[in-house]
């Protein structure tokens, strides 16, 4: 079906050049041409290199270039330079800015493309332009269904001399076909194959738009892998990660396979059947990607290999069975990447510079769809690529947010690996944004923490007069009073202690003053926590419901008297006999009985104070 | 124009650490806030005591979630 619709253009073509009135483009001169085609793999690349003279009395600032319909069609990526000096010197300076133009008055089945030149070229002005070219679907499979047991051969039509609106002077053809079979190819004059490159020319003094068409037919063992359609998803997040998430749809582009598959003949050894098929795609991703994983909707696929240096991360997926022509398979690739790598501030703004196709060689894609993910708070978001792309904007809700993250969504068709080149997306965002996460889990913690305060302070109860809920509230006051008490109680223990301290002092440094004083004081505390202790033993005493705790209290009480009783007595004892300079060992002896007693009240009052914790 | 890249205001590294840390600093004012609920009565319950522990408790949770899910790659 291509093959007749391009034979018809040529004949189109053939015709037309007679009956066409000469084109009213410049006295441009093509000095030489040389051509190079490269149809090693799937697509199809065409490295021009012309050398264009003034050879008119104008200066020109526009040089046009063209391709036959049927290859103008599937172009995917174009791109002219001049370049300077010749053999080791060649430098390539700009790359020139090239529009595909439709001048009146020209056939249909030639497309122009106008690049426009660096400076004007003066009269007799000479100049060398760089084109790289790269056609897809032009290798088409021929014949176009095969069994597993055949080789698949693809054919290429193309044209031996120059289609140039200009006259060339001197040009010549080579076509790089890869190192297996060559089924036929158009013989011309001038025409020499030399291993795997067949060389056209150099043909001279052509006129314009000469054309000579030429057809070779020969074996690729290249993957004709083409995604469908690719949706390649950038997420930036600004805690340090740009997660990149690709799904792909794979078809086999090559010659169908008809007839059944046999797995044995496939995994025959040593003659396997089956070399029209691929089975492996290598990805070439950044250096430093992390966290790599393949899977599709059934699950993970673990048919894969990583391999990283410093320089790129290469990845080697199996799909999940051999693709032969026509079969289709689904999957998806995640890898994550560090932040600094990719994101960089310049003049006030953030930009994230990132590649743009598909990090597979070798792939083209038919609809590639690539949605920035920037992060929530973003602002004055713009993109640069190098070539053209469909831009819109969008909206994903994610983890944490709030109004929504905003997404650039890029579209293209036609993608080649030649596309993959880096594009900047440029916004703004300040750093507080970032906070805003965090304050949302802490906000969610505290509601946690309200919640539960509200319900130990509100009264769920439903009749306010049972006896259980009035028992209850009695036994709340009951359990304050007894905090109460067990507060004043320690700080009476306390008070001890300071007593205790003040004797120990006094053995140190034998400053009666300060001890007497310390005694005094500690004297008056404790009348104070006396009187605070009374109307709570009074109020304890009147709930029912602490009948079997009162007694306890109380004995607690009394006995922390005694005990205060005691240690006062021998505080007096102990000061008394420092007064009178009697020997340590008199004043141990003395106190030795109280000391004794002393320590079992003590231990009482804590296992008193103990039981009343506990309740 | 100078592009300086940029990174993570807290270096990726730290994210495991400090999630621990913050965690368990979170975990044990939370500890702090639920005993002091429990073993106080009615009367002596002061507000002003437990709404600072829940908004201490509260701070070090929500950051040690954060970092807990950074750290685990669900960079948010």
């Amino acid at each position: 079906m291509m093959k007749q619709a391009s034979v018809v253009d040529l004949f189109l073509l053939l015709l037309a050049i007679p009956l066409l009135a000469t084109p009213a483009f410049s006295d441009l001169v093509l000095s030489k041409v040389e051509r190079r085609i490269d149809v090693t793999s799937q697509i199809a690349r065409v490295t021009k290199t012309l050398k264009v003279v003034n050879s008119g009395s104008e200066s020109v600032s526009e040089f046009t270039l063209t391709f036959p319909k049927f290859l103008g069609n599937n172009l995917a990526y174009l791109s002219v330079s001049h370049s300077e000096g010749k053999g080791k010197s060649k430098r390539s300076l700009a790359t020139l800015s090239v529009e595909e133009a439709h001048p009146k008055g020209m056939p249909d089945s030639v497309s122009f493309y106008s690049v426009s030149l660096p400076k004007p070229l003066n009269k007799g002005d000479a100049l060398t332009l760089e084109v790289v070219a790269a056609f897809t679907n032009v290798l088409q499979p021929f014949p176009e269904k095969i069994s597993q047991r055949d080789i698949h051969l693809v054919m290429l039509q193309e044209s031996a001399q120059y289609l140039s609106p200009y006259v060339v002077e001197s040009q010549s053809l080579s076509i790089k076909l890869p190192n297996a079979r060559i089924e036929s190819y158009t013989k011309l004059e001038n025409t020499k194959l030399q291993g795997s490159e067949i060389k056209y020319g150099p043909y001279k003094n052509l006129a314009q738009y000469s054309y000579a068409p030429i057809v070779v037919h020969f074996e690729s063992k290249a993957a004709f892998a083409v995604a469908e359609k690719l949706v390649r998803e950038i997420e930036v997040s600004h805690w340090g990660n740009v997660q990149v998430t690709e799904h792909y749809n794979l078809v086999h582009r090559g010659a169908q396979l008809k007839g059944e598959f046999s797995r044995l003949e496939y995994q025959d050894r040593p003659n396997p059947q089956g070399v029209s098929a691929f089975r492996h795609l290598l990805a070439r991703l950044p250096p430093r990607a992390h966290s790599i994983y393949y899977r599709d909707d059934i699950g993970n696929i673990s048919t894969s290999q990583m391999q990283s240096d410093s320089k790129k991360t290469e990845l080697l997926i199996e799909p999940r069975f051999p693709l032969f022509g026509g079969w289709k398979t689904f999957f998806t690739i995640g890898y994550g990447l560090p932040l600094s790598d990719f994101l960089f501030a310049s003049e006030g703004k953030r930009f994230l510079d990132i590649s743009f196709g598909s990090p597979m060689i070798d792939l083209v894609t038919e609809k590639l769809i690539v949605q920035v993910v920037l992060p929530e708070g973003s602002k004055d978001i713009s993109v640069t690529t190098p070539f053209a792309v469909k831009q819109s904007h969008e909206i994903k809700y994610s983890h944490l947010d709030i109004a929504g993250r905003p997404v650039v969504v890029l579209e293209k068709n036609n993608v080649v690996p030649d596309h993959n080149q880096n594009i900047q997306v440029y916004y703004k965002f300040s750093n507080i944004n970032l906070l805003s996460e965090p304050l949302m889990l802490i906000t969610g913690f505290f509601v946690l923490f309200i919640t539960c305060i509200v319900y130990t302070r509100a009264d769920f109860s439903i009749s306010k007069s049972s006896a259980a809920y009035l028992a209850k509230l009695q036994w709340d006051e009951v359990l304050a009073t007894l905090q109460e008490v067990q507060n004043i109680i320690h700080k009476c223990l306390a008070a001890h202690d300071k007593l205790e301290t003040s004797l120990r002092d006094l053995s140190r440094t034998g400053d009666i003053q300060t001890c007497k004083a310390a005694r005094k004081s500690t004297d008056g505390l404790l009348k104070d926590l006396s009187k605070e202790l009374r109307p709570l033993l009074a109020s304890l005493q009147s709930f029912p419901s602490a009948s079997h705790i009162s007694p306890k209290v109380e004995e607690l009480v009394a006995k922390e008297k005694e005990l205060q009783e005691k240690l006062m007595a021998k505080h007096t004892t102990v000061v008394e006999g420092y007064e009178k300079k009697s020997s340590g060992r008199d004043i141990e002896n003395r106190i030795a009985s109280q000391q004794q007693k002393i320590i079992a009240l003590r231990q009482e009052v804590e296992d008193l104070l103990e039981f009343i914790d506990e309740i | 124009m100078a592009a300086t890249p940029i990174a993570s205001p807290i270096a990726v590294a730290m994210y495991p650490t400090l999630s621990g840390i913050t965690l368990a600093i979170g975990l044990i004012v939370t500890a702090f806030f639920f005993i002091y609920e429990a073993t106080s009565s009615r009367k002596n319950r002061s507000l002003g005591m437990e709404l600072s522990t829940a908004a201490a408790a509260s701070l070090f949770l929500g950051f040690g979630s954060l970092f807990l899910l950074l750290a685990s790659g669900v960079y948010v």
